[in-house]
């Protein structure tokens, strides 16, 4: 890991830029939430629309755009993507399956000081309640390019969650590929598998530092795209690792956490199991950090608690 | 404008037979929203028959023009006229509410052929309708894009959000028809959240309107014939309409929302509507 820092949402416009200049029918349509395009905006002024603070009516436009052939993204806060246009979603773009790309900012614990109203904890929850649609939470900037460019080459609705502050921990570099669906084995140790996506990741891979000082080695796992879950890898690390934690900052119902854990068990996997995250709680106004220690994901408090989870079940 | 009596007569034959195939499934499958279908039947018939460029052997042609049924409820009308225009052969009426996981199913999915957008979920129309009328003007089109709605369903906030945004765009190539047959599913809509003055509503919102009656053919052929009412401007053209229209014990009636006629009275309707055969099968 570097000590570079960046934004999620800045990645992703630069991506943006990129598949824009390739594909003329690239579109973006916004909800007032036309800065998160970046230089798209200026760059395409005409395939830019904005239609002002209506979730409902971004949502539905780009359906129609898609219905005439065009790659509409749409983007907002989180939460009001995921829940005030869910039902436009659900209707105008999961069910027909078209190929609306749309971008939740503000994800997790990022909106901060903006209170429960902003912080998006349960949008992966939602959206994952609906067929057809590819759910991705890149880990840094770098991920949120590489799954941004993923995510246009890929035909059909993808919902994907950004965070958006400068201050961002970067991971991995331009050059670490992206797949759809595909988990990523970053660390490897013995003792137990960590399974984090977003936000979580950095923290995660943090914990696992402090946890191989204690003697305890953690195989962590990045896995970005939350739907389809990697089963392969899932699988195959579960063969011979018992202990299953997973990580995300969002609520532990519904998310990532839900997706691990549904695919476990009807497998029969018989790993010991543990979700971290948020648990059924709202939101509150705090800074990133505050909130992380609030909740118990900060990496000394996901060290002690996968720790105090070996010891428990050994 | 030049309006012949030839094609108002034909429209007119096409709106009844609209009627009887509303009545014809309806009974059939035992279901279906029979009022708010009987309402549309010139709306539909007038624009499938004497407006909308289409090609029915090629439901896709990038050029034609939309429509999308935002009252998916009012599917009945929409089965028929897509029938008769020719996506599909008529024999698949019979399919309607009838047979799993049908392509007539309550209300209209894509898997149909002629079938622009899945409605059934009110306040959906008009925004992705928005939609393909901003990608005629990015691909140089002259296509125009229907939407009709029901006038309770303009109750959802949704439509205006869209309003407020297609006037802004001057997307003089969309159009919302209102089927203004002043009842919804508990009353009449002025009784439950009023919607008049309705014409100064849109105006306001920065559209041309005209009313007119939505069972006149010759009135809905002028209007359609005149769009865009307002230069760079979107048009709403709100049809006043009688829920039911056709059957006299519904004509009007709240309870005819979602309603059929039974065997029997489809029966001792027959003659005097001249109606098919039910024909079991």
């Amino acid at each position: 890991m570097s000590e570079l820092k960046k934004s999620t949402r800045t990645s992703f416009a630069e991506a943006l830029l990129e598949v824009g200049e390739k594909n003329s029918n690239v579109v973006v349509v916004a909800a007032d939430s036309a800065s998160r395009y970046g230089d798209f905006v200026k760059r395409f002024p005409e395939r830019s629309f904005n239609v002002g603070i209506a979730e409902q009516t971004m949502v539905g436009v780009a359906a129609g755009l898609a219905l005439s052939g065009k790659i509409p993204a749409v983007t907002s806060y989180a939460n009001f993507l995921a829940f005030r246009a869910i039902e436009q979603v659900r209707v105008d773009v999961a069910t027909a399956n078209l190929n609306v790309k749309m971008i939740g900012t503000d994800t997790g614990f990022s909106s901060a000081w903006l209170g429960f109203t902003h912080l998006a904890l349960e949008d992966v929850a939602a959206v994952r309640a609906l067929p057809n649609i590819v759910i991705i939470d890149p880990a840094d900037a770098m991920e949120a390019y590489s799954a941004t460019k993923a995510m246009f080459d890929y035909i059909g609705p993808v919902y994907m969650r950004l965070r958006g502050r400068k201050d961002e921990p970067v991971i991995f570099t331009k050059e670490d590929k992206f797949e759809i669906g595909k988990g990523r084995v970053l660390v490897e140790g013995k003792d137990v598998l960590i399974v984090a996506c977003g936000g979580a990741l950095y923290d995660s891979l943090k914990a696992a530092e402090i946890l191989r000082l204690k003697g305890i080695y953690a195989t962590v796992v990045n896995m970005a795209t939350v739907r389809p879950v990697d089963k392969k890898l899932l699988t195959e690390l579960t063969s011979y690792l018992d202990k299953v934690v997973t990580v995300e900052h969002h609520n532990i119902t519904g998310g990532l956490g839900s997706a691990v854990a549904e695919f476990l068990a009807e497998k029969g996997s018989g790993v010991k199991f543990l979700r971290m995250g948020v648990k059924d709680r709202f939101g509150t106004a705090g800074s990133e950090e505050m909130l992380k220690r609030h909740f118990g994901l900060d990496s000394g408090a996901i060290a002690e608690t996968v720790e105090n989870f070996i010891k428990e079940i050994s | 404008m030049d309006v012949s009596e030839e094609k108002i007569e034909v429209i007119k034959q096409t709106a009844e037979r609209i009627r009887k195939d509303c009545l014809w499934m309806s009974t059939r499958a035992g279901t279906g929203h029979l009022g708010p279908a009987l309402s549309l039947a010139e709306i539909l018939a007038t624009l499938y028959i004497g407006i909308l460029k289409l090609d029915p052997q090629n439901p896709r042609w990038s050029d034609r023009d939309r429509l999308i049924l935002s009252k998916g409820h009012g599917c009945l009308a929409l089965y028929s006229i897509l029938s008769q225009v020719g996506f599909f052969e008529r024999r698949h009426l019979k399919d309607f509410c009838s047979r799993f996981d049908t392509v007539l199913p309550g209300h209209p999915e894509m898997k149909l052929p002629g079938v622009e957008a899945n409605t059934g979920s009110l306040g959906h129309g008009i925004a992705i309708g928005m939609g393909m009328a901003l990608a005629a003007h990015l691909d140089k089109k002259e296509y125009k894009v229907f939407v009709v709605t029901g006038d309770g369903e303009l109750q959802e906030g949704s439509n205006w959000e869209a309003a407020m945004a297609a006037a802004h765009y001057k997307l003089y190539n969309l159009v919302v028809v209102v089927d203004r047959n002043r009842l919804q599913l508990g009353d009449f809509t002025e009784n439950i959240s009023r919607l008049e003055p309705l014409a100064e509503k849109w105006s306001s919102f920065g559209w041309g309107v005209k009313v007119v009656d939505g069972h006149d053919v010759r009135e809905l052929l002028l209007a359609f014939e005149e769009i865009p009412f307002v230069k760079n401007q979107p048009s709403v053209v709100i049809a006043n309409t009688i829920k039911g229209k056709g059957l006299k014990i519904a004509e009007n009636k709240v309870e005819w929302h979602y309603k059929v006629l039974t065997r029997k009275q489809y029966e001792d309707l027959k003659n005097e509507l001249a109606l098919e055969e039910l024909c079991d099968e």
